[in-house]
């Protein structure tokens, strides 16, 4: 019975290894990011009620690791993006660039962003000079805000 | 005549100070460097603390990278503004952050400290105009 178990568990561990080992290389980008890279919005807070009609600033946080404008590469660096109202894109691909994926390509570490009345969520996350994602990916906390 | 004086010197004041002051990198003229945290006059209990380095209407970019408009952290603690017209210092006064970071973790030793932000160029020389923040105060007890 036991054994069973065990056998059961090996079997999944076996798939699960499998399948680490073969999408590897396509989970996340090449780009090497620091473990201890932490991403953040610094504001507005998860669940803050904003007025609408007018701009709101979001501060873009980032502890361990640099900001570098698109293009450059530099060790431990990358530039952000602000998702809204969506969820992570792929990990082995550029970041879109619409409406939902605002880049911040020129280095920026804030940004002012206008939305519609509703509930909205924002998370931020790093691109490398070639906007994707680095290995680990280093995104934030989703949060979601209102506009009333 | 004094008021003559007055105009011939600041001429001249003028004239050999502007070389100078524009060795660096033109900046947007709304850039604004701040530090976000902490604030003036906080009590920071320990010393060691997250400093959050806040920049608008321009970007960051790591040491060596030229690109328009852009520049580096530069966070001065117990001192004045160096030159405008030379790289900035590196020493325990002047802390460059030229991986582009825009946080860093600072430890102080006890009582009275001053911090301020001043951004640098790709050569590590302030902006033309030069950006800095106000200096603030900061207390360990």
């Amino acid at each position: 019975m036991y054994k069973q178990v065990f056998k059961v568990f090996k079997v999944f561990a076996v798939a699960a290894l499998a399948a680490f080992l073969g999408f590897g290389g396509a989970i996340a980008g090449t780009t090497p990011s620091p473990d201890n890279a932490y991403l953040y919005i610094g504001w507005p807070n998860d669940g803050q009620v904003v007025a609408a009609g007018q701009p709101i600033r979001v501060w873009f946080g980032l502890r361990n690791m640099g900001v570098a404008p698109k293009g450059v590469q530099f060790p431990h660096t990358g530039h952000h993006h602000l998702l809204i109202d969506t969820d992570l894109p792929p990990a082995n691909e550029p970041i879109p660039s619409d409406r939902a994926h605002l880049h911040f390509g020129a280095g920026e570490t804030e940004a002012m962003v206008e939305l519609p009345p509703g509930k909205h969520t924002l998370q931020l996350l790093m691109g490398d000079e070639n906007h994707i994602p680095h290995n680990p990916p280093v995104a934030s906390r989703k949060i979601t805000i209102t506009v009333k | 005549m004094l008021k003559q004086a007055f105009l011939a010197v600041s001429a001249i004041a003028v004239l050999a100070g502007a070389p100078a002051f524009a060795a660096g990198a033109p900046s947007p003229s709304n850039a604004e460097v701040f530090i976000v945290w902490p604030s003036d006059g906080t009590v920071i209990q320990g010393g060691k603390f997250w400093l959050r380095m806040g920049l608008r209407n321009m970007g960051i970019a790591p040491k060596g990278v030229d690109v328009p408009n852009v520049g580096h952290h530069h966070l001065l603690i117990d001192t004045e503004l160096p030159p405008f017209d030379q790289p900035i210092p590196s020493d325990r006064n002047h802390l460059h952050f030229g991986a582009g970071e825009t946080e860093a973790r600072i430890e102080l030793p006890p009582g009275k400290h001053t911090l301020q932000l001043l951004l640098g160029d790709h050569n590590h020389i302030p902006h033309n105009p030069p950006v800095h923040s106000k200096k603030i105060t900061i207390t360990v007890p």
